[in-house]
């Protein structure tokens, strides 16, 4: 019986909130922007889908945040006025992406630069290696033939 | 039998570490039997954890609630199914769990060897058993999966209690893949730890390259096989279950399992570089270190609460453990490589930049510029909490765009490399090789662009995917075509035999094939929709060109669970096509719900139907369609990356030649192989055909 009410309870709350729907693509894609911030749930608060939630769809944190994106586009605000007021008010964490600003650049940075770095030294190292073979050949193995022999026959037979 | 349980894990502490101890001292005594009493002592505790296992499983089944974990992670009406799934459901399980994995594959790698490289072994030996030690400590003095549940009574005595019923588990996890995803993503972590013992052990024991290269080979594809299947059914038990219309969302559990598998793909690359050339020994070594203090990570991430995810089914301070054990293995790995650096030299030197070797060095760039981006882009949070005092949020967006480019570098790489000849490819074979499949690319995107095809990733997607697909028939026609007119055998006979002469090389065609399609249905991402309406019965709304209508809205219920159903007829062009019934369950044990989503899968497009609840107005129920374009290619991809997968691992038909070893005096008695092994037949194909 209890269990009957929690279910009842549970498939039902969803219907004492408020919907709220981001009323234009551009209200939907600044939805996408802002991340719930319920504390449950990682989602964008535009698609907002709360797992093991009562209701699989914006949650109420999410549906307040769409509201007031609604309210200030259509009072002609700007995305970047509405963005900065959400992170004045719950702190950077609120943007699905780090900020491209301060520390939070190198976010951005990193996965550019290191791979560039990586790809000049790969190039680098590939270069050297050209020169030197053409001047030297390759240094002999520093393991005895014998035992090269042996263990390349041992490795042919049984690799598992 | 919880007694039986914990007994079997302190022995089996007490037996690993006799292994680690016995192990060391056979080394440095260089004194047979020990480091042979060692190595059984390592196969025994796949008994011993077995045994504990088992008394965990039983424990579950007989509903033996006062047990702390079989009481968090299950309840009387649990289907029998779930009870053994639940073994893995929550911390401690799930660290027996990873011990018993272990402790199988090196019960498997030690008995399977255990005639055979009497120097190497002993050091692989003592590196599985530090492991083991690691996760024992943690199963018998931090997470220990036999606590007695107790609590005080009215005097403050800590009694023994049981609980009548258990808290159940998680409605996330109750669903069929989740019985097989975990044990399939901990076969690949723990997997990783074979190369990882052969690795470190042959570099401890000065030992060539050649030898831990050709023994783990086989393991190390196990693993990454095991961790690509668990990866992709991890993909599609949030597909299927979360409800949310994707199935990827760059979750720090989900990113925790990529890391090792593209560590893994880029070793079984340039691992290569090493068996052909002798070259890329340093690299190949730190990438098989890399992967596994990746897996490390990766159960660090799963277990510690670090970061935020879907995926953390357990979560405790348990990091700190973690922390230590990665810190210790770096600083061993580091310590072997520096004292014995000079036996990792490289055998030749690279002779073109148009070359398969180079191919294969910037294919392992792209790779770890790939693992690099998702591990900063995981752990960025973390740091920049740390750093600046504020928590940022990395989500889908930053991932899809910093990785979606590298991923396309790779695809077209996956064309290029096989294309290149080992040490320098001539121009005219450039031009020969690439002119077709490059033709056929531009010609696919130029059409798709006809079309009405517009985004430009995708449309990247599309050229690159037909070119590698290109590149792969072309090689095996250009192969089958000469041993069809050499054998006088048809083209499709001769491609079958073509694959079984090398097995590894067609097989590694076919991985790639599996990837290629996996990129095509990734790419239907960017032609995603939905909808969600109120839907009562006998309502309808539509979504691209489906129709759906609302024949009943009806209430179902067991004793595990109570349901809400919708059934929903799917119309076509008017015709009816089939009938749909997401459901929402409500699980009265933990107090949580779920939906359970229903599909309709065509290569083309699937339909994804999710009861979302009922509407925030007026209480009418709401359905939430997605149509998403290609899914299917993902998990058929996976299919075909297994199926290369596993054709790489059966041996090759094509005889080879092998030198007449040399009879040589090891640990005191003779070892080597019989007399006359010398030249055996003639290699078909040419060696150099191999990768």
């Amino acid at each position: 019986m209890t269990a009957s009410l929690l279910a009842a309870l549970a498939l039902a709350l969803p219907g004492l909130l408020a919907q709220e729907t981001a009323s234009s693509p551009r209200a939907k894609a600044l939805s996408l922007r802002v991340k719930c911030m319920c504390g449950g749930c990682n989602d964008p608060a535009g698609a907002c889908y709360h797992s093991g939630g009562t209701f699989s769809g914006p949650c109420e944190a999410a549906l307040a945040m769409i509201k007031e994106i609604n309210q200030r586009i259509a009072r002609g605000e700007s995305d970047d006025a509405i963005l900065k007021d959400f992170v004045g008010e719950y702190g950077p964490t609120v943007l699905v992406e780090p900020p491209k600003s301060g520390f939070d650049l190198t976010a951005w940075v990193m996965p550019v630069l290191v791979p560039l770095v990586a790809f000049f030294v790969v190039w680098e190292v590939l270069r050297q290696w050209r020169r030197r073979a053409g001047r030297n050949p390759a240094p002999a193995p520093t393991v005895s033939p014998d035992m090269l022999a042996r263990v390349r026959h041992e490795s042919e037979k049984d690799e598992l | 039998m919880d007694i039986l349980g914990s007994f079997a894990l302190l022995l089996a502490f007490v037996v690993a570490v006799y292994a680690f101890v016995a192990g060391i001292a056979g080394i440095l005594t260089r004194r047979l039997l020990l480091a042979r009493s060692a190595l059984n002592a390592g196969m025994a505790l796949f008994g011993l954890i077995t045994a504990a296992a088992a008394a965990l499983e039983y424990l579950f089944f007989t509903d033996n609630f006062s047990l702390t974990y079989v009481a968090e992670h299950s309840n009387r009406a649990l289907p029998a199914f779930y009870k053994f799934a639940a073994l893995w459901a929550g911390q401690e399980g799930s660290l027996l769990w990873w011990s018993w994995l272990l402790s199988a594959y090196a019960f498997f790698t030690l008995f399977l060897n255990r005639r055979k490289h009497p120097e190497l072994m002993p050091y692989v030996g003592v590196v599985v058993a530090g492991v083991q030690i690691f996760f024992l400590t943690l199963n018998n003095f931090v997470a220990n999966p036999f606590t007695i549940l107790a609590a005080r009574d009215a005097h403050g005595v800590l009694r023994l209690a049981a609980l009548a019923d258990g808290r159940g588990l998680t409605p996330l996890l109750q669903y069929p893949e989740m019985v097989i995803h975990p044990p399939m993503l901990y076969l690949g972590y723990t997997g990783f730890t074979i190369p990882f013992a052969f690795a470190l052990g042959a570099l401890l024991g000065r030992y060539p390259g050649e030898k831990w290269i050709h023994i783990t080979r086989r393991w190390t594809m196990i693993a990454w096989c095991f961790q690509t299947v668990g990866i992709l059914l991890g993909a599609h038990w949030a597909y299927a279950m979360l409800g949310w219309g994707g199935y990827w969302e760059w979750d720090p559990v989900e990113n925790a399992s990529l890391l090792p598998w593209i560590t893994g793909t880029a070793f079984l690359h340039s691992v290569m570089m090493q068996e052909k050339r002798g070259m890329m020994k340093v690299w190949n070594v730190w990438l098989v270190f890399t992967t596994f203090m990746l897996c490390i990570l990766g159960t660090l991430l799963t277990r510690s609460g670090i970061v935020n995810s879907v995926h953390a089914f357990a979560q405790s301070s348990i990091g700190g453990w973690f922390v230590g054990f990665l810190a210790t293995v770096l600083v061993v790995c580091f310590l072997a490589y520096w004292r014995n650096r000079d036996y990792l030299r490289s055998e030749n030197q690279l002779d073109s930049l148009a070359s398969r070797e180079s191919s294969f060095l910037f294919n392992n760039l792209i790779l770890l510029a790939a693992c690099f981006a998702v591990l900063w882009g995981t752990l960025f949070p973390v740091l920049s909490e740390w750093v600046v005092g504020s928590k940022v949020s990395v989500g889908a967006p930053f991932f899809d765009k910093v990785n979606v480019p590298i991923a396309l570098f790779l695809l077209f790489l996956t064309g290029v490399g096989p294309l290149l000849a080992w040490r320098k490819t001539s121009l005219d074979a450039l031009r020969r090789n690439f002119a077709w499949p490059l033709v056929g690319g531009v010609l696919a995107g130029i059409l798709a662009f006809a079309f009405g095809f517009r985004h430009f990733y995708a449309l990247v997607c599309l050229i690159l995917s037909v070119f590698v697909v290109l590149t792969i028939v072309a090689e095996f026609v250009r192969g089958a075509r000469v041993l069809a007119g050499r054998e006088g055998s048809s083209l499709l006979t001769a491609t079958g035999s073509l694959a079984m002469r090398n097995t590894r090389r067609y097989g590694g065609y076919v991985v790639h094939l599996g990837i290629v399609l996996i990129f095509i249905g990734i790419s239907g991402q960017a032609f995603n929709k939905d909808v969600q309406s109120e839907l009562n019965v006998g309502q309808r709304f539509y979504i691209g060109p489906y129709a759906i209508l609302c024949q009943n809205l009806d209430s179902t219920a067991n004793d595990n669970y109570q349901a809400q159903r919708a059934t929903l007829e799917v119309f076509r062009n008017g015709k009816s096509e089939m009938m749909l019934y997401p459901e929402r369950r409500f699980f009265p044990a933990s107090g949580e719900t779920e939906t359970i989503v229903a599909t309709r899968s065509s290569p083309l497009r699937d339909l994804y139907v999710v009861y979302a609840g009922t509407s925030p107005q007026d209480g009418n129920p709401v359905i939430h369609a997605y149509l998403n374009p290609l899914i299917k290619w993902i998990w058929f991809g996976g299919l075909v990356v297994v199926l290369g997968t596993l054709l790489a691992l059966v041996p090759s038909r094509r005889p080879t030649i092998v030198p007449a070893p040399a009879r040589e005096k090891v640990w005191g008695r003779a070892i080597g192989t019989p007399s006359g092994a010398a030249a055996v037949g003639a290699i078909e194909g040419g060696a150099d055909a191999h990768d």
